[in-house]
């Protein structure tokens, strides 16, 4: 995921300094994914080293020295060209479920279904407890009901993955 | 609630034939099932499995050929067929995939129906069915034909008229199969509250595993038998699961 496009399009809407473009993204955007400030400025440097940003000094209440940072016209066409691009689908194979079905079919005495069996438990266990999530938070913020349903709807497919493995391996 | 020593629902030893001779078939094979007051017990499996002679067996739809029910702390194998019908209109309430709501009747008088036929008079029922319709928030659309229904509301009537006798046991089978996937998160979000702030108890046959997760407990079957049987945790706040780590 590009944090570098998170922070030019929390920009998009007029500058910011660094710690507020951390609280925004952590608090709000992408809640699963914590940033620490040293990160967010690494990030506002790059950006601006290739143009997407510039910063001023602006005195705050407090009487100290603080950065703010805002987008430049370069900085907007490369956040639009990221918004209309593609993004990659990475297709995440390396599963630690099916490592486990494709050992247990290598080893004597393991039976595969056994793994399938206690997977699809533990797999229902989730779905259950993301399902009674996402019905409590039904109206509360779309954007909170939209990601509880993405992980829904993954967690109804590898169920019925595993249906499948059940049914190739008997 | 008025069951007895914490069961709802007994099931011991439950066996259902169909058929005899080539075309006999075991739909189900010696089923135990104990389902406690206020349980939401989703039952899933393939078709096929006995999911759907299961509830009917349950629901006095259909007897058993071996084995016992008990609701309530009632044997049904003890009841005479009129008895058995009173209890069906009483104690149990059925919500079925394709609504069955009377087409020629107003949502109020659908719900109204179970207390009419049961002999309320017909002032108390309205007035019980108003009750019923507003618990699943259609007091708006009471006046309305099936027909000027959406399938959601539809089955909301349906439901509404499950609870107007204010049964022990709520048997739901497929409710959202007609439904698109927003009316059926509405479905699916009353039978839950139901269970939740009501304490219904609900027993509901599914294929879908999103339906089945919004159960305390799921019971799979294969082949007329209970392949697994379990119990769900408590769930947590969607903060929480928002703001987990993906490792």
């Amino acid at each position: 995921m590009s944090i570098r496009h998170a922070i030019l399009g929390l920009l998009a809407n007029g500058p910011r300094h660094g710690y507020d473009l951390r609280a925004t993204y952590q608090d709000d955007l992408v809640r699963a994914g914590k940033l620490n400030i040293g990160q967010v400025y690494t990030t506002l440097d790059r950006l601006e080293r290739d143009g997407f940003v510039e910063h001023e000094r602006v005195v705050g209440a407090e009487g100290r020295d603080k950065k703010v940072y805002a987008l430049t016209a370069h900085g907007r066409a490369e956040l639009d060209r990221w918004i209309a691009g593609p993004s990659p689908m990475p297709l995440d194979l390396r599963n630690e479920v099916f490592l486990k079905i494709a050992i247990a079919r290598r080893i004597e005495g393991v039976d595969p279904q056994d793994v399938i069996e206690r997977e699809r438990r533990a797999c229902f266990e989730r779905l259950h407890e993301v399902t009674q999530a996402r019905a409590r938070a039904q109206g509360v913020a779309v954007e909170d009901e939209l990601l509880l349903d993405l992980a829904v709807l993954r967690l109804k497919a590898f169920l019925k993955w595993l249906d499948h493995c059940e049914e190739k391996l008997s | 609630m008025n069951v007895a020593k914490g069961v709802a629902v007994e099931v011991t030893g439950l066996t259902k034939v169909f058929g005899e001779g080539d075309t006999r078939v075991e739909a189900l094979r010696g089923i135990d099932l104990v389902v406690a007051p206020g349980e939401f017990v989703a039952v899933m499996g393939a078709s096929g499995s006995g999911k759907s002679t299961l509830l009917h067996t349950i629901g006095a739809l259909e007897p058993p050929t071996k084995g016992d029910v008990r609701i309530g702390g009632r044997s049904l194998g003890t009841l005479d067929d009129d008895a058995l019908t009173v209890l069906r209109r009483r104690q149990i309430g059925f919500v079925f995939q394709a609504f069955n709501l009377v087409q020629v009747l107003t949502a109020e008088e659908n719900v109204a129906l179970p207390l009419v036929i049961d002999g309320l008079p017909e002032r108390e029922a309205n007035a019980r069915a108003a009750e019923a319709l507003a618990l699943v928030s259609l007091t708006p659309r009471r006046a309305h034909l099936p027909g000027e229904l959406s399938g959601g509301e539809q089955q909301r009537v349906a439901i509404a008229r499950a609870l107007v006798t204010n049964p022990v046991l709520l048997l739901v089978d497929e409710p959202t199969g007609n439904l698109d996937s927003r009316a059926g998160e509405m479905v699916m979000a009353l039978l839950r509250s139901l269970a939740d702030e009501q304490d219904h108890t609900i027993v509901m046959v599914t294929h879908d595993a999103g339906d089945a997760a919004m159960a305390d407990r799921l019971v799979r079957l294969r082949d007329g038998i209970v392949l697994d049987d379990q119990t769900l945790p408590r769930g947590r706040a969607a903060a929480e699961l928002l703001s987990e780590d993906p490792s």
